[in-house]
């Protein structure tokens, strides 16, 4: 990059630069409070961003979900693209959900409100929320086409100089299941976004500045800075890896060729699988989206998120394959795959950056969407989310039951057990569940959910890794598949299943993959993991290379770390090092 | 400097023989502080060190010493109220009981899993919390009720026998019950205590439906688990404290402070002492609002920068907001998220990792990035002269002529300039290109921006317009830095009170005597059974005005009031909204009230969707001490005299006046820019502004609107 030293004060851009951010907050606030649906509340599936009159994004709310950056960004190009500047006025509201645009999904709906000053276009901020629902086949993998996954919305004006396109409101609450809410939640985007708006007026007042456009592109170029220096520190050379995963009908595969050349990174993923027949598919932005998160969280997470932080960055998949969808192709449940892509982009770089990444993890969320009847004769709806184990680091534990690479959380089952008449029975680390290693994975969960209903109620998993588990890596072990089972017998999965009234479903999520070899694990950790359940005596001996015995009462309920002791010489047997006892 | 002919008058003039006096003592990390007051006004202040090994001995001290310098005879004191950190020091420190957890079958890992939530997207390094109790000491009974509050399964009450027996015997000492929704019914969780006193009588029991009987099963357990950790050494600590002050004869009662902003008495506060989290703090908001009320501030900003970490805290009609939880013992960088939750009623604080001691960097972007990092107090910034190399914001704040080298801490330490413009200029100044004064200028500028962004955010997060309170600075660091994050923030006044360094203390002596009372009972507002809501009020009132007559309260003096957390149906938040008072129309003035707390803090209504509630809360307090904190003259510490000028820079070198704070009388002004020094801080005028000493001898700073 041959930049001239920018003239600016370097103070001032500081200023601004973290003015913005907080601008971004206050709007976020605004949003997660006022929010309806669940998964934006207590979930945060939502982004927020601040952009100058080009369309180029300055910066995005710190917490949010990876799936939607820059996925926001380039819906901000479309809205310009089909409203320029001279056609938008002071009090417009846009809006669109349209997959291609966006964030690949027509639950995801983005809008972008513009800012004027004296008249003048000065900035746009969007919102992108996860709509509780938007019409046709609801959360699904089975559509064939995105014409069955719901309404889909062009880049439209929701509010044109301040008066509400009331037709356009009908249109939308006459084909969604839940209207109050897929609008309030509209709503709720346009104030946050008008927050976000008064706040940016009232720094251009007081720094006393006519836009953000001179202090934008400054950030924006010094946050290219930074990451081809990032990239730069890295080795030139290619790399590449593979996953597989459990598709839809068969199995998907997903390749990446990474290409570091100078402060340049170009992340290629064809020889990756044909787009699906079913609700998988990713278009190009989603892939994107979380292939940069991943290259990001990987080679410079300090790096503020902005158009600058993505230029050096290039990522090309190739047309009609799963990962850059031609439309009309079904996506609705394209996080199963979309979530793939930062365990893959880690396989890949793990010979560069070897202390820095992750093992393979559960990765795709796993959300259960139940429906029913409770015994009032009322229907019910309900989307669960269950993590699994996030995979081992180079120098710790992977974490057990929490959600990788989405921000998204659980719901408390005190709350849905109060909103619906399901019965969660258990909810538990799973033992055995980390894939083992020198540091081992994250644990997954079991799940034992029943209903209290006096009907037949049904349930639709969108769920993967119940045959390809999280990788290991440096000679790591496999993490556990995933379960979802009736009675010992396996449920068809990313489909809808009906449920018998007495029927007890067990969800058992994936563990993370393990990070170095089991048998240089130290044994004090293996014997700890033993005294808290989350590794079995049979695990430790046959895996770990460590043979305890329990020493405790038979019967005993209480069983304390005193309770356990390590057979120093069978371990050293068992681990293939006798000789060191000499 | 202008001065008026007639001085302000002395605030109340000792009264003799008059009794009733009171005592406010807060052990901090360095200094254990206490306040004297009596029913005018703060009569004396004190300061000893604190004693970690064993805090009461600081506490004796300090009382016995300041006794004996005022002549006020022990038995005069009619109440001694303490704030301590000990509940905080001993959840961080893991300084608690041997403690087990006893949860519903299938349940036990709810307090490890917690929210399944990343807190930070692109670190991967992050940490989780550990949970108090390790997943071996965490077991399981069959039992289950239902979100209504059915039984599903009865309680195996055998099995509860025989766990109970056999964590007594293996040497567990404290056992925490948290049943799935005992918020809704907690006779499962009751049973369970009767049977676990029974067969193991030693065991120190807590259950989820006394300690915090909300909705959310994590955190309940959490709560649970930290309130009967820590309170086996709270009681043991209260109890000693008690007996060395009866020691010195002093016959009143002993209360303590609690996180909401009330206090309590030691026996509640040894059956909850998850209450006493964050005491400090929230008497510190406490105090602001006093000193607020004197100078006739209602609402206002409550802002107080010390070494590592600066808090701001909204007052409003007097009284900080309060909040319903927050998290202890953050394990990852201080991150929102790596904390216990726990639910108990808290001034409503936001803590910015930016102190005195933070440290100045260039980021990856090539900017100025101030904190989290610090140096804290070893080795301290660089000026200290002990071995810290990194410029902190006391540095920047020295080579900008705002604090006198000779006259830190009084004078007690000095300060190395060169030493601090050495290391600014090397690490900030040469590679942005500018001066060091300029460097400078920018890390005061920076962290003053940080302040107000945060405020900035925490109001709107509350639905309030921060530009519209006063800023009522404390702490070391917080007059150094008010005006200009009062000019960040668009503020328009900063008021700097006396005796800001044993401000806690007094503010112990302004808390009404608290009892706080929650109650899950989730239902639309349109299908409300009245006389349910009238029962569950009825109860609590009476528990409230039964503990408040108990602790020497007089019934006529005792106040309820009413609350309920309410969100439009299928909303993830919910808001505390005031309960009206039962009338004809109810419920829909509650559904009014709710619908004017939702517009104030959103600015909107929300969409025709039914309303419910889901807890009901009580606060039953006992009368508000009317104690002003005027520091009357000879309260302070002498050290009077007009201190010349020094070169300050506020953009450009100018030479700026100093002044010592106690030498000034009421009514005195001066235009800015100006330096009012004092022994724990340092006010700092910029050039558009003024000053002027108020009657109760704050300093109040009137800044110019900037020229827009």
């Amino acid at each position: 990059m041959t930049a001239v030293r920018s003239q600016l004060d370097p103070f001032l851009v500081g200023a601004v630069a973290k003015r913005l951010v907080s601008t971004l907050n206050e709007q976020q606030a605004t949003l997660v409070n006022t929010a309806f649906s669940t998964i934006v509340r207590e979930s945060l599936d939502l982004a927020c961003g601040v952009f100058d009159t080009r369309g180029e994004m300055v910066a995005q709310s710190a917490s949010g979900t990876p799936g939607h950056i820059n996925a926001m960004a380039t819906g901000v190009h479309h809205f310009l693209a089909r409203f320029p500047a001279e056609q938008l006025a002071p009090g417009d509201v846009l809006i669109t959900n349209d997959p291609w645009m966006t964030t690949g999904q027509l639950h995801d709906i983005t809008i972008a409100t513009p800012v004027f000053r004296a008249e003048r276009l000065v900035a746009l901020f969007a919102s992108t929320c996860h709509a509780a629902d938007i019409g046709g086949r609801g959360l699904s993998g089975e559509a064939r086409e995105v014409y069955e996954e719901g309404l889909l919305i062009p880049p439209m004006k929701l509010v044109r100089a301040g008066a509400v396109n009331e037709d356009l409101v009908e249109l939308i609450r006459g084909n969604v299941r839940t209207p109050d809410e897929t609008i309030g939640d509209v709503y709720a985007q346009a104030a946050a976004n008008a927050t976000g708006a008064r706040s940016l007026l009232s720094l251009l007042d007081e720094l006393h500045l006519d836009g953000i456009d001179e202090i934008g592109a400054e950030i924006i170029d010094r946050s290219e800075r930074a990451m081809r220096e990032a990239i730069a520190a890295l080795p030139d050379g290619v790399h590449t890896a593979e996953v597989s995963n459990d598709g839809f009908d068969e199995p998907v595969t997903l390749r990446v060729t990474i290409t570091i050349d100078g402060d340049d990174v170009r992340l290629d993923f064809d020889g990756s699988s044909g787009q699906s027949q079913f609700g998988i598919n990713n278009v190009l932005n989603y892939t994107r989206a979380y292939a940069s998160f991943a290259l990001k969280a990987a080679v410079a997470p300090d790096v503020p998120h902005n158009a600058g932080s993505f230029r050096p960055v290039e990522i090309v998949a190739p047309e009609g394959s799963i990962l850059n969808c031609r439309p009309p192709a079904a996506v609705a449940s394209r996080h199963l795959i979309g979530h793939m892509l930062p365990s893959l982009v880690f396989a890949a770089l793990a010979p560069v950056l070897p202390e820095r990444l992750l093992a393979g993890s559960a990765d795709s969320l796993w959300a259960t969407l139940w429906r029913g009847v409770d015994a009032g004769g009322d229907s019910f709806a309900q989307t669960l989310f269950h993590a699994g184990g996030v995979g081992a680091r180079a120098m710790k534990d992977g974490l057990s039951t929490v959600g990788f690479p989405t921000g998204v959380g659980a719901v408390a089952t005190e709350v849905v057990e109060a909103l619906t008449p399901l019965l969660n029975r258990s909810r538990t680390l799973r033992t055995d569940s980390a894939g083992p290693g020198w540091w081992r994975g994250g644990l997954g969960q079991v799940v034992e959910m029943e209903c209290r209903g006096q009907r037949s109620w049904n349930l639709s998993a969108l769920v993967d890794r119940t045959r390809f588990p999280a990788q290991g890596a440096a000679g790591g072990l496999l993490g556990a598949p995933g379960e979802l089972t009736l009675d010992g017998d396996w449920l068809p999965t990313k489909r809808l299943v009906a449920l018998d009234r007495h029927a007890c479903v067990t969800v058992r999520t994936p563990g993370g993959g393990g990070w170095g070899d089991p048998l240089l694990r130290d044994p004090a950790r293996v014997l700890a993991d033993v005294v808290d359940g989350y590794v079995s005596l049979l695990q430790a001996r046959k895996v770990y290379g460590v043979a305890i015995d329990y020493v405790g009462a038979a019967d005993a309920r209480v069983r304390l770390p005193q309770d356990y002791v390590v057979d120093q010489a069978e371990t050293a047997r068992l681990r293939g090092d006798e000789g060191s006892l000499g | 400097m202008t001065r008026p002919t007639t001085t302000g008058s002395p605030a109340a003039a000792a009264q003799a023989g008059s009794r009733g006096y009171r005592i406010g003592v807060d052990i901090g990390g360095t200094f254990t502080d206490l306040t004297l007051a009596d029913e005018h006004g703060v009569v004396a202040i004190g300061k000893v060190l604190t004693t970690p090994d064993e805090p009461a001995r600081a506490i004796g001290e300090v009382i016995g010493e300041v006794l004996a310098r005022t002549s006020v005879p022990a038995a005069d004191v009619e109440g001694v109220v303490h704030g301590t950190t000990l509940v905080t020091n001993a959840i961080i420190e893991r300084k608690g009981a041997v403690t087990a957890l006893l949860t519903t079958a299938g349940f036990r890992d709810v307090v490890e899993m917690g929210t399944e939530r990343r807190y930070e997207l692109y670190d991967l390094m992050i940490e989780l919390p550990k949970p108090l109790v390790p997943r071996h000491l965490r077991l399981e009974v069959r039992e289950r009720m239902l979100a209504d509050g059915t039984v599903e399964r009865a309680l195996d009450e055998d099995e509860v026998a025989a766990i109970a027996r056999e964590l007594e015997a293996r040497g567990v000492e404290a056992l925490g019950i948290a049943f799935l929704h005992s918020y809704a019914n907690p006779q499962h969780e009751r049973a369970a205590a009767a049977v676990v006193a029974q067969a193991a009588p030693k065991l120190r029991v807590g259950l989820s439906s006394d300690v915090a009987p909300e909705i959310r099963e994590y955190e309940r357990a959490s709560t649970t688990l930290a309130n009967v950790y820590v309170q086996d050494r709270v009681a043991r600590y209260l109890s000693d404290l008690e007996e060395r002050i009866d020691g010195l004869g002093v016959t009143g009662s002993l209360f303590v402070m609690l996180s909401n902003g009330g206090i309590a008495t030691v026996e509640t506060a040894k059956r909850r002492p998850i209450g006493l989290l964050e005491s400090g703090p929230a008497a510190g908001a406490l105090a602001a609002a006093a000193i607020g009320g004197d100078q006739g501030h209602a609402d206002l900003l409550s802002f107080d920068m010390g070494g590592t970490t600066a808090k701001l805290c909204m007052i409003e009609d007097g009284r900080p907001l309060i909040s319903t939880g927050f998290e202890v013992d953050r394990v990852y960088r201080l991150k929102a998220g790596s904390g216990l939750p726990i639910k108990t009623p808290v001034v409503d604080m936001i803590e910015i990792g930016v102190g005195g001691g933070s440290i100045a960097r260039i980021d990856a972007l090539g900017l100025l990035k101030v904190g989290p990092d610090s140096a804290g107090s070893q080795p301290g910034p660089v000026c200290y002269g002990q071995g810290g190399v990194e410029p902190t914001v006391t540095d920047a704040d020295l080579v900008l002529g705002y604090l006198n080298p000779g006259y830190f801490l009084g004078g007690a330490m000095m300060l190395d300039v060169e030493a601090a413009r050495e290391a600014i200029r090397e690490r900030i100044a040469e590679p942005l290109g500018v001066s060091v004064e300029q460097a400078a200028w920018g890390i005061h500028r920076a962290v003053n921006e940080d302040m107000a962004n945060a405020a900035r955010v925490h109001a709107v997060e509350r639905g309030r317009e921060p530009s519209l309170l006063p800023l009522y600075a404390f702490g070391g660091a917080g007059p150094v830095h008010a005006a200009g994050v009062a000019r960040a923030a668009d503020v328009r006044h900063v008021v700097a009170p006396t005796g800001a360094g044993v401000l806690s203390s007094a503010g112990f002596l302004t808390a009404p005597l608290t009892f706080d009372f929650v109650r899950s009972h989730a239902a639309k507002v349109a299908d409300l059974d009245r006389a349910t809501v009238d029962g569950i009020f009825a109860e609590l009132e009476a528990r409230g005005g039964e503990l408040l007559v108990g602790s020497g309260v007089a019934p006529e003096d005792v106040v309820h009031e009413r609350s309920a957390e309410m969100r439009y149906l299928g909303q993830g938040f919910e808001i505390r909204v005031p309960v009206p008072d039962a009338d004809d129309d109810w419920p829909s003035s509650l559904l009014r009230a709710f619908e004017d707390a939702y517009l104030r803090l959103y600015g909107r209504q929300g969409p025709p969707v039914p309303v419910e509630v889901l807890n009901w809360r009580l606060v039953s307090s006992g009368p508000r001490p009317g104690l002003s904190l005027r520091l009357k003259p000879d309260a302070g510490v002498a050290d009077r005299g007009a201190k010349g000028e020094r070169p300050a820079y506020f953009g450009e070198w100018v030479d700026t006046p100093v002044y010592a704070r106690y030498g000034l009388r009421p009514g005195d002004t001066a235009e800015g820019p100006a330096i009012v020094e004092e022994r724990e801080s340092t006010l700092i005028v910029p050039p558009d502004a003024a000053f002027t000493v108020a009657d109760n001898l704050s300093l109040v700073v009137d800044l110019k609107p900037s020229l827009a």
